[in-house]
């Protein structure tokens, strides 16, 4: 055994190096896991302070706390990155210590070797290839009984067998169809589920019999330009701004506000939202209702479904929405399904799409992206040619889809501009607004490309540019956003007649029996006789600016103004108590 | 000065660990309010063509010379020169990539998606190593391979693995192997690259996971000899069956074995063996050709097991795959709706992710059954590698000189200079009869 000095002193020195690297990587390593369990982005303080921020952005004190706060994070990871380097080098010291002893001493030590004579060199050959074997079975076995466990233990909930995948690829039959969850049609009928009605069309079939008047009104919490749905003796809207967005729900006889519900921490929303033109804000796409529940989108990308007693259901966000004026399509329901039309893009599609979601889950059920730019119509469907076809406006194109899968049916380039009008289907005919240009009619019957066979009738005069169409029987009326009123026969798409309603308009008219509600931006709602004839059957003036179209439920007219929500009914024209 | 060297290199390794330790460090972004936008980050463009060309040509010129060092110049210190050379260059200039060792899987890739074609540059790193080997040996290993030039740095007081340990660890490549080519053909990723232990070092990043096991292989490298080459690396699995078959092999003596057993301590890798009595004791002849027997007719079961056990893997296995993992917690968020409160990146993903449940769901059956083909399979290897093994083990091979073994064989030429021939031929001793030097 060497016992020179110099082979101690070497042995002592990689002692004490290798322990010391050992005490260095301890700690290394201890800070390691601490600054990773310990994310100052996740950190409850400044997430508490952030949440204070959003609902009160202006408030400069606590700006000023954050930014000292977020400092002081700063500094903290500064420093630990500068302790491990320091560490790292110290480590790096006591490493190369460690090496250098530890071969010195090693080849102090070395000796050369004296081979010896083996004369059992068989016996030895034959005993260590037994061992080999063995422990080459001990291999084995530990490798198979791993990849027992890995496998036996697996939690996967996938199917394990081709019939069970099989079965799962498979769209349910309608035995399996949850009956119960699903909405009837009569439900949908009864009630103005979403924009202009359950079909899109703005019509109701019953009648007022008389001038409406004001019998109650309710102060809208927050801005918005998304008009009323009515489910019931509820009405809801929503509203919002860049910072808190929110869903109103009213009762429907005395207006009183009976919750609201913000729709925050969406999953992947980010906490700052772009600004949005404040000619669209917010909360310009109008909720849909399904029976069960209420869906409302943000101009954000934040899509929730909540509960009639306002709990939320599931959120989603479906942003960030590339909109040059501000995201304003408004949501479809049919049965069980969900629609958003997300069109995105200044000149050219950036990731438009439309998505077909299942209610009661939020989970996607289908999403087809869509050859068009940023587009502000809302999608309707529509029982046609033996399909139920979701129709879809944007500059150039019309196109259909089939609702139960998204495939494309039909496409017609037709449209330009900034498609803001609403398609309606009345006398057979799909119409639609090439804004400012052109009013057309077109036959939902075909598959392709439509643009040369599809169009029915087309007409350029007294052509909307805001707001959307609305027939009955056969007669289609329109009306501009100067104040035009025009009626088109639905057949041929002849003028019949027109009239300057001397007030401007961008709510949509809807038609109540046999009344054609205008309603102005500046209060005056106008009804018109929805005939052959030109007659103004009453004008009344309301205290208030309106944007948002005009909802029929209940035997009430709902009227969503800038800052009141108006419920109007034939019993008496006087105002009712205030809620 | 060959251990200075080392030293030098071991320097160098734990410069880079201390390195990465500062890389694995991340912090959010703060929120800008002055309209200031992070740079977006990019791609960083492929790989000139000419120099993909340069990279396979330096590659074979490294073939060459190493062939050249072990078998015409018997030089120890000219492999140890081209080791360094290929580190600095295939390790930390080419940044561990493209090798080799993971070369197959892109093979494996190609032949199984139409989509992707192979690059030339890749067929020569996967199959030059291979046709030099079986020329030559494993001439790659002595001098060619940066992973195997790194461990060789660190190597300081080398310690014998007993030899049944080696034989038995020895199959652990081949699986390894396996299980790589079957997450290569499945498009699941390169396993054998993400978790090869020392691409970190030469990338200067790395998770703490890979960075850790890397350490610990350098750390074991002192001590034992190329640990990662002898039982993990898949390509040194290939390398060895080509060797076993090869036209030249490396030997010990420029000339005659005297039988003077001074080669058997130089091998830190275990390579040598003894001579074996070509006559067998007769009161065991029937024993040993009973148990060849035997275990001739064990392998078919052994590889009837081994398929059976891949088939229950399947499932587990097809989860690493992302479009299978993400069928998983979609069906998982159908039966059990979550309400996520703080993101997880995969929830995120999930979340973002927006696309047809049905698409998704068809993609992992269609993955689902490919896997459970290729873990049938997997399994079966598994069978056959262990089988072949046990029958290689119960051949007694016949040897009458101190030889490497031609399969673990890395053709280092450390024990060229531990046998007196050698050390005649290079002048470095008397022959037997000269007169000793005054």
């Amino acid at each position: 055994m060497n016992t020179s000095p110099l082979y101690r002193a070497l042995l002592r020195t990689a002692w004490i190096a290798g322990a010391f690297c050992v005490l260095v990587g301890g700690i290394m390593v201890y800070e390691h896991f601490e600054a990773a369990t310990n994310d100052p982005w996740k950190s409850p303080q400044l997430l508490a302070l952030r949440e204070k921020l959003a609902a009160d952005p202006k408030n400069e004190p606590l700006q000023k706390e954050i930014r000292q706060l977020d400092l002081k994070f700063r500094r903290n990871f500064r420093h630990r990155l500068a302790l491990d380097n320091t560490g790292a080098w110290l480590l790096l010291g006591g490493t190369l210590a460690l090496v250098l002893a530890a071969a010195k001493a090693a080849a102090l030590k070395k000796t050369l070797p004296l081979p010896q004579p083996k004369p059992d060199a068989g016996e030895q050959s034959i005993k260590l290839a037994s061992r080999a074997r063995w422990s080459l079975a001990g291999v084995g076995l530990a490798v198979a009984g791993c990849l027992l466990i890995i496998g036996l233990g697996n939690t996967s909930v996938l199917p394990g067998s081709r019939d069970a995948w099989q079965k799962l690829l498979s769209p349910p039959s309608a035995q399996e169809a949850p009956i119960a969850e699903a909405p009837v049609l009569a439900e949908f009928q009864a009630n103005w589920p979403r924009f202009r009605g359950w079909d899109g069309s703005g019509t109701a079939a019953w009648d007022l019999k008389t001038m409406p008047g004001v019998l109650w009104r309710s102060v809208i919490p927050a801005p918005g330009h998304s008009s009323p749905i009515v489910w019931g003796d509820r009405v809801f809207i929503s509203g919002g701004t860049t910072n808190r967005r929110e869903v109103f729900c009213y009762n429907a006889s005395s207006g009183a506000l009976l919750w609201q519900r913000a729709i925050e921490n969406v999953p992947g929303s980010p906490l700052k939202i772009p600004e949005t033109p404040e000619d669209t804000g917010c909360a310009a796409p109008t909720m849909a209702a399904d029976g069960r529940r209420v869906y409302a989108i943000f101009a954000n990308g934040d899509l929730g479904a909540l509960n009639f007693d306002g709990s939320v259901v599931w959120t989603k966000y479906l942003g960030p929405v590339k909109n040059p004026y501000g995201y304003a399509a408004s949501l479809a329901v049919w049965g069980d399904n969900l629609l958003i039309q997300l069109d995105q893009g200044e000149t050219r599609p950036e990731g438009s799409k439309l998505i077909s979601l299942q209610g009661g889950s939020g989970r996607v059920l289908w999403e087809r992206s869509r050859p068009v730019p940023a587009s502000w119509a809302t999608p309707i469907i529509i029982d046609a040619a033996g399909k139920t076809q979701i129709i879809t406006l944007a500059d150039p194109w019309v196109i259909a889809y089939t609702l139960a899968d998204g495939n494309e049916l039909w496409r017609a380039q037709l449209l330009e501009n900034e498609v803001v009008p609403s398609p309606v289907f009345a006398g057979g005919f799909v119409l639609l607004v090439s804004p400012g240009a052109k009013l057309m009619a077109l036959r939902p019957d075909g598959t392709g490309d439509v643009t040369k066979t599809g169009v029915a009738w087309a007409t350029e005069e007294n052509v909307p540019d805001i707001a959307s169409p609305v027939g009955i029987g056969e007669l289609v009326f329109t009306v501009t956003s100067g104040g035009v009123a025009t009626c088109f026969g639905a057949n041929d798409g002849k003028k019949i007649w027109e009239t300057n309603l001397d007030t401007e308009v961008q709510a949509s008219p809807g038609i109540l029996g046999d009344r054609l509600f205008i309603l102005g931006e500046h209060g005056a709602l106008v009804t018109l006789q929805a005939g052959r004839e030109l007659h103004e059957m009453g004008r009344t003036q309301l205290p208030d600016k309106f944007d948002a179209s005009p909802a029929f439920a209940n035997g009430h007219v709902f009227l969503r103004g800038v800052t009141n929500l108006y419920c109007l009914g034939a019993a008496d024209a006087k105002l009712a108590k205030q809620p | 000065m060959l251990r200075r060297l080392k030293f030098v290199g071991a320097l160098g390794v734990m410069l880079l660990l201390a390195l990465m330790v500062c890389a694995e460090q991340r912090f959010p972004p703060p929120d800008f309010e002055n309209g200031y936008r992070l740079p977006s980050a990019s791609t960083p463009a492929a790989r000139q063509l000419w120099l993909q060309y340069a990279d396979a040509g330096v590659l074979l010129a490294a073939l060459g010379i190493s062939v050249w060092l072990i078998y015409k110049k018997r030089s120890r210190r000219g492999l140890f020169w081209l080791s360094l050379f290929s580190l600095a260059y295939f390790g930390f200039y080419r940044k561990g990539c493209i090798c080799p060792i993971g070369s197959p899987q892109n093979i494996v890739y190609g032949l199984f998606n139409p989509d992707y074609v192979v690059p030339a540059t890749v067929l020569v790193f996967c199959f030059a190593p291979l046709v030099v080997a079986l020329f030559a040996g494993r001439a790659f290993c002595a001098g060619v391979c940066p992973q195997g030039a790194l461990q060789d740095l660190v190597l300081i007081k080398p310690v014998a693995v007993p030899l049944w340990l080696e034989q038995a660890l020895s199959v652990i490549p081949y699986l390894f192997l396996g299980a790589g080519l079957i997450y290569a053909g499945t498009g699941t990723g390169f396993v054998i690259c993400r978790y090869d232990p020392f691409v970190p070092f030469f990338r200067l990043s790395g998770g703490v996971f890979i960075l850790t096991a890397g350490a610990a292989f350098l750390m074991a490298g002192m001590f034992v000899g190329r640990p990662y080459c002898r039982f993990l690396c898949p390509y040194g699995g290939l390398l060895r069956l080509a060797s076993l078959v090869s036209k030249w092999r490396v030997r010990v003596t420029p000339d005659f074995c005297t039988q003077c057993r001074l080669c058997e301590q130089s091998c830190p890798f275990g390579a040598m063996r003894e001579p074996a009595p070509s006559g067998t004791n007769p009161k065991w002849l029937w024993a040993e050709r009973k148990r060849l027997g035997w275990l001739l007719a064990l392998l078919p079961v052994l590889v009837a097991a081994g398929m059976w056990a891949g088939s229950k893997l399947s499932p587990a296995a097809a989860q690493l795959h992302p479009a299978v993992a993400l069928a998983e917690r979609y069906t998982r968020q159908q039966s059990h709706p979550v309400q996520y409160g703080l993101m997880t990146p995969e929830s995120l993903s999930l979340q973002r992710a927006a696309e047809d449940p049905k698409a998704v769901l068809t993609a992992a059956a269609d993955l689902r059954h490919r896997f459970d083909l290729a873990c049938w399979l997997f399994g079966g290897w598994i069978g056959l590698v262990i089988g072949l093994k046990l029958v290689a083990l119960s051949v007694r091979p016949g040897r009458t000189d101190f030889e490497p073994d031609r399969g673990a064989c890395l053709a280092c030429a450390r024990c060229f200079a531990a046998c007196p021939n050698e050390r005649v031929r290079l002048g470095l001793m008397p022959a037997a009869g000269d007169p000793a030097p005054s």
